[in-house]
């Protein structure tokens, strides 16, 4: 039982992470109907600019992620100027934008690879060493951090969406873009905000992460986890993604803990394709035919 | 003149969907555009509402160049009610509404402004918690109306109202574009039901292949032989 609260609790501390990364994938599904495979280059720069931060500069836990953060906000945006807005001019179909994510996900992937090489690279242990002892069971301080962290930053995102005027923009353009513009919602601005907050939280997930882990240039891949985790909530839905993110975490840590890590992710892919196949729209998402 | 548009012309890829439209809209009037399907008339409507890039020409609303941006066109006082009716199916009745008014801040304005709403589709009122995409397609059709209302716009592009609804509603939706006249709005109605726009339009343009072949004062359009052929189903005698 002690060991069953203890893998729950790792796992809602890896589903957190998951849920950050997860969010921004899926705000860009649900307005621009596509799958932002460049996300994962974002994550993994945040997570080499909180590495830096923490090795190079010396800053604190917050400091690191405040820097990877303003980083990969803009590299985000950046990316949708250069990247998405020529298409969306063009009004191309949702394979060019796929083409492109991958692209860039490939550019950036190689551009780290060619000047910092392919080692993997551990954060300065800040936090992991001392934990907390509650009855048997033992949390470590980092996974309270990122619980805390994560448990904050999701409730403001969601308090963002459903309560202010941009969260109503952003809402109305992901159930109608053409509507929403003719409501006088500025669709392009909403676009650069979601990509905005997709970015900020793809480097505090990343720091967190690289925390937890290491930092690597093909740890972009781990958004296909992301991918899982918001096909699994279903694409487009903001609760389902966090909803399918903290799931994920939790069907790993079991995995991990109770059979073995090497099947952790074998148990994931095989959910998502066992999802896809009973229930295409996952638990929470809008019907669209076009999943890619 | 409220709008005067000049020479516009619109380009899809290779596609010249308006080539060359001069169109006038008085203030306070109710103007209609006829056409055939493909003539051009959602996309006369979409560049308006800056939905959509002109290729050429000039567009004068209140005696300004109408603004690029649509956010900044729907503030300067031009809504669309789309073809199609565009609701948010997911929202309810009365979201839909206030997301008509999103660029208004007055609150107290726009709380009169649903009264009038509500006024004038009662039905509506019976609905306002209901998901929109769980009503009819004549509510929908009065949804989309009422939205265009909300933000208390000095006109309103209206595209085929109309489309799809029985006869009985189809009278209902031209009833509802005399009451918005008689709110002091300014009406740019297109329709492919040229006998009821002409009936009650005060002038009419007749757009063909992207062209504008005809206009008149409506009565007058109305009696034409060659419209009265192509457009009202009654044969030449
Ligand atoms: N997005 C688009 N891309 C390419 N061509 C388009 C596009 N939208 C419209 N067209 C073309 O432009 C022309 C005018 O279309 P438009 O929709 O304005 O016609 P319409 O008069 O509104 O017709 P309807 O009565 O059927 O609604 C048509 O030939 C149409 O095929
Ligand atoms: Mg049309």
């Amino acid at each position: 039982m002690e060991k069953f609260i203890q893998f729950l609790i790792n796992g809602i501390a890896i589903g957190s992470i998951y849920a950050l990364m997860t969010v921004g994938y899926s705000l860009v599904y649900s307005i621009m109907n596509f799958s932002n495979f460049a996300h994962g280059g974002v994550i993994m720069l945040g997570s080499y600019f909180g590495f830096f931060a923490i090795t190079i500069l010396k800053a604190p836990f917050w400091l690191a992620a405040l820097i990877a953060m303003t980083g990969t906000t803009l590299l985000a945006v950046v990316i949708e100027r250069l990247a998405y807005d020529p298409l969306r001019r063009r009004q191309a179909p949702s394979l060019y934008y796929i083409i492109s994510a991958m692209g860039i996900s490939i550019f950036l992937e190689n551009i780290v690879l060619a000047t910092l090489g392919a080692d993997f690279r551990n954060y300065p242990p800040l936090f992991q060493t001392s934990g907390f002892y509650i009855g048997g069971i033992s949390i470590g301080k980092l996974d309270v951090l990122i619980l805390v962290v994560g448990t904050i930053s999701l409730f403001g995102l969601m308090w963002l969406i459903e309560k202010t005027k941009i969260g109503l923009a952003i809402r109305a353009t992901s159930f109608n873009l053409r509507a929403a513009n003719l409501m006088g919602v500025n669709t392009e601005f909403v676009i650069f905000v979601v990509f905005g907050l997709g970015g900020l939280l793809a480097g505090l997930a990343g720091v967190m992460y690289g925390l937890r882990y290491t930092v690597w240039p093909q740890m972009g891949l781990i958004t296909n986890k992301a991918f899982v985790a918001a096909v699994f909530g279903g694409l487009g839905s903001l609760p389902g993604a966090i909803v399918g993110a903290i799931s994920l975490g939790i069907i790993e840590a079991m995995a991990t803990g109770y059979i073995s890590s090497n099947l952790r992710d074998l148990i994931a892919f095989v959910l998502l394709v066992t999802i896809l196949v009973v229930r295409p729209s996952g638990i929470m998402g809008k019907a669209t035919e076009d999943k890619a | 003149m409220m709008l005067d548009i000049k020479n516009l012309h619109v380009h899809y890829g290779g596609i010249h969907a308006l080539k060359g439209v001069d169109i006038q809209v008085e203030e306070g009037k109710i103007i209609t555009i006829i056409g055939s399907n493909g003539a051009g008339k959602s996309t006369l409507l979409n560049a308006l509402s800056g939905v959509i890039k002109c290729s050429e020409g000039t567009i004068e609303f209140l005696g300004q160049p109408l603004p690029r941006k649509p956010n900044r066109i729907v503030s300067a006082g031009i809504s669309q009610v789309p073809e199609g009716r565009l609701i948010f199916v997911n929202l309810s009745v009365e979201e839909n509404l206030r997301m008509g008014a999103f660029l208004r801040n007055d609150k107290a304005a726009i709380e009169e402004d649903f009264a009038k709403v509500y006024e004038i589709f009662p039905r509506l009122l019976e609905r306002k918690d209901q998901i929109a995409g769980t009503l009819s397609g004549g509510e929908q059709q009065m949804l989309a109306m009422g939205r265009g209302l909300m933000s208390d716009p000095r006109l309103i592009l209206l595209d085929e109202p109309s489309l799809g609804l029985a006869p009985m509603l189809v009278n209902t939706i031209f009833d509802v574009i005399l009451d918005f006249k008689a709110l002091g709005k300014t009406i740019l109605l297109v329709e492919q039901n040229a006998y009821k726009a002409l009936s009650i339009a005060d002038y009419a343009y007749v757009l063909e292949q992207g062209k504008i072949v005809m206009e008149g004062d409506a009565p007058m359009v109305a009696k034409n032989p060659d419209i009265q052929q192509a457009y009202l189903g009654k044969r030449r005698t």
